[in-house]
């Protein structure tokens, strides 16, 4: 009988492995090292999800409730992998809490971390109460408070979104594009005009990112149906005048500096690797991508092959990732997974 | 400083002094250019809504900044500064003042229409740049040119009577720009048809100026014109809240742009 597979971490790919597996009668374990299921949407409370527009507390819980219902998966919250030996088909695992498990395969869904704004300190993360970022907007809708200053509480006549904050900048370390953050702009920016009508909203960016279908339902969406600006500039610091806080920058399109007061100042924050993957690295025996997500083995055979064979990756652990992409990925890592576990390998593409 | 970098900065911003010194120091000369910067301090937010309002600039929200528009533009070719692009964008983004200092130059959009066809994203540059001349006539930032003088007296005529007369189109364009009657070239061409005038023509059209002949039929037409023009220029300013007030058409109404921030 096939041993059960390990799938490390409880968010949308870890949730959608374990569900896939579950549906063919595959016994996994799913260890996750908060104490609830669900991944950044769930514990970072986000709000509405791109593309479909639901809840994540739906979206994101009925995909909790799905595998918390079976019995095919064996839930470990609270708990971390502490060691990880053996070859495909029969590895053991030893988790935080001290028990001992057999594993046919592994899978990491170990996600990412968000960027922690305080690393721009130019830009009033911090310092200002009224700079928050997108996560926090998240909350604020999610949490059905609405979007208010934290200052004072009060509505925000008019809101800057800041793109690319902790991606694509070499001065902190980040040369990725964190792929999601203007589609998530986009989004936030419509949903600050549908609760706060009299709001403006601008988005300050360098390039615009929405790729695929969100090109016309977000970036155009924004701009033609709730009248979301787009200013092309980087902007170079935020201070306050003690009553606002004031935007410096350039604004390339005109070749003219700005300094414009803004009720509130939003970071849309990128995805950082996972804090944990220099540990997640050593105790599986993975090899890290040069910007520190794990790395991916083989993009065109074996899907989800990290270096090490009968150990899977997925999702955001590998890179910015979509929340639909990271179940596609999941789906298929599981394939892989049940592959290695069961003693045959998925062929390599042939070279 | 080097020349090419002050050919970007605007000469009113460039300051020297002949004579100025400051904390004991000499600071005269252009040896010591100072230069006033010239931030962007504020958006107003109202300047997009108002210009949309207006037939043709509708779909101004949905500009993007790819320049399809400028690339394509008949006049940019041949005149630099005129950029429907940028001036797009001052007006989304609300810099009114950078709008104002071309404003002598919007209005020479030709209809050619390219840009309509180049535009990604159907925002029909051609209408936006039609309504921003409206908008600058009606908020009373633009003089009435001569010719759009005399495009007035020859509409009113037409509209009125279904046909011109020449010689009152004259009179009327010589009396709306404030030129004497008599000017010297006039007074020449007088004498010279006078030479060789023919009499009966010489006297149908001075009927003409006392009885003033309508085209048969006319004042049905007439009515539908008028309505129709009342119509359209209502329209427009009730779009900028302007009902009401008197259509702006003597010179002295001509408002000063801001003074740049």
């Amino acid at each position: 009988m096939t041993k059960p597979i390990l799938i490390v971490g409880g968010g949308p790919a870890g949730l959608a492995a374990a569900h896939a597996l579950a549906s063919i009668g595959q016994p996994s374990v799913l260890v996750e090292k908060t104490e609830i299921l669900g991944g950044a949407p769930i514990q970072s409370g986000y709000a509405k999800l791109v593309p479909s527009g639901q809840w994540a507390k739906d979206a994101i819980g009925g995909m909790v409730k799905r595998v918390a219902a079976g019995n095919l998966v064996d839930k470990r919250l609270g708990a971390t992998v502490k060691a990880f030996n053996g070859e495909p088909g029969g590895f053991v695992a030893e988790l935080s809490d001290g028990s001992r498990l057999e594993a046919g395969a592994a899978i990491l869904a170990t996600g990412f971390t968000h960027f922690d704004s305080v690393n721009k300190p130019e830009w009033g993360f911090g310092t200002y109460p009224d700079v928050v970022t997108t996560t926090q907007v998240e909350q604020m809708i999610s949490s059905g408070k609405g979007v208010r200053c934290l200052s004072d509480g009060r509505k925000p006549k008019r809101v800057a979104i800041l793109l690319c904050v902790g991606s694509r900048d070499r001065q902190i370390g980040r040369e990725w594009c964190s792929k999601i953050c203007c589609t998530v702009s986009a989004n936030l920016a419509m949903e600050i005009r549908e609760e706060l009508p009299e709001t403006h909203v601008y988005i300050y960016y360098m390039d615009i990112r929405t790729f695929g279908l969100y090109e016309s339902d977000y970036y155009w969406r924004s701009q033609e149906e709730f009248k979301v600006k787009y200013i092309k500039a980087r902007i170079a610091e935020v201070t306050s005048d003690g009553r606002q806080l004031i935007v410096k920058g350039e604004d390339t399109l005109v070749k003219r500096p700005i300094t414009i007061p803004f009720d509130m100042v939003v970071h849309a924050i990128g995805m950082d690797p996972n804090v944990d993957n220099l540990t997640i690295s050593a105790v599986f025996g993975v090899d890290l991508h040069r910007h520190g997500y794990i790395a991916r083995q083989d993009a065109y055979g074996i899907a989800g092959a990290t270096s090490r064979p009968g150990v899977l990756v997925a999702g955001a652990a590998v890179g910015p990732e979509t929340i639909d992409d990271s179940i596609a990925q999941a789906n298929a890592a599981a394939l892989s997974a049940l592959a290695a576990a069961r003693g045959g390998t998925l062929m390599q593409a042939a070279e | 400083m080097p020349i090419h970098e002050k050919s970007l900065i605007r000469p009113e911003n460039l300051k020297t002094h002949d004579n100025l010194v400051i904390d004991g120091i000499n600071v005269s000369g252009h040896w010591s250019t100072f230069i006033e910067p010239r931030v962007v301090t504020d958006y107003n937010e109202s300047l997009e809504d108002e210009i949309a309002a207006l037939p043709g600039a509708e779909n101004i929200h949905r500009c993007w900044q790819c320049g399809s528009c400028t690339n394509s533009c008949t006049i940019n070719a041949i005149e630099p500064r005129f950029n429907p692009r940028y001036w797009i964008y001052l007006i989304r983004v609300g810099m009114e003042s950078e709008l104002l200092r071309d404003k002598d130059i919007i209005w020479q959009c030709v209809s050619c229409n390219k840009c309509t066809y180049a535009c990604p994203r159907d925002v029909m540059p051609e209408g936006v740049m039609k309504a921003t001349a409206h908008w600058l006539e009606l908020k009373g930032y633009t003089p009435k040119s001569p010719a759009m003088h005399f495009d007035e007296e020859f509409t009113e005529q037409v509209v009125k009577r279904g046909r011109i007369e020449d010689t009152e189109v004259l009179r009327g364009f010589f009396r709306r720009t404030g030129q004497p009657l008599l000017q010297d070239w006039l007074v020449e061409v007088g004498w010279r048809v006078a030479k060789k005038l023919p009499v009966l023509w010489g006297i149908k059209m001075a009927l003409a100026q006392v009885f003033r002949p309508r085209t048969r039929g006319w004042r049905r037409a007439q009515a539908a014109i008028e309505e129709y023009i009342h119509e359209q220029e209502n329209e427009r300013r009730e779009a900028l809240g302007l009902i009401g007030a008197t259509a702006a058409n003597d010179n002295a109404d001509v408002r000063k742009p801001e003074a740049a921030e």
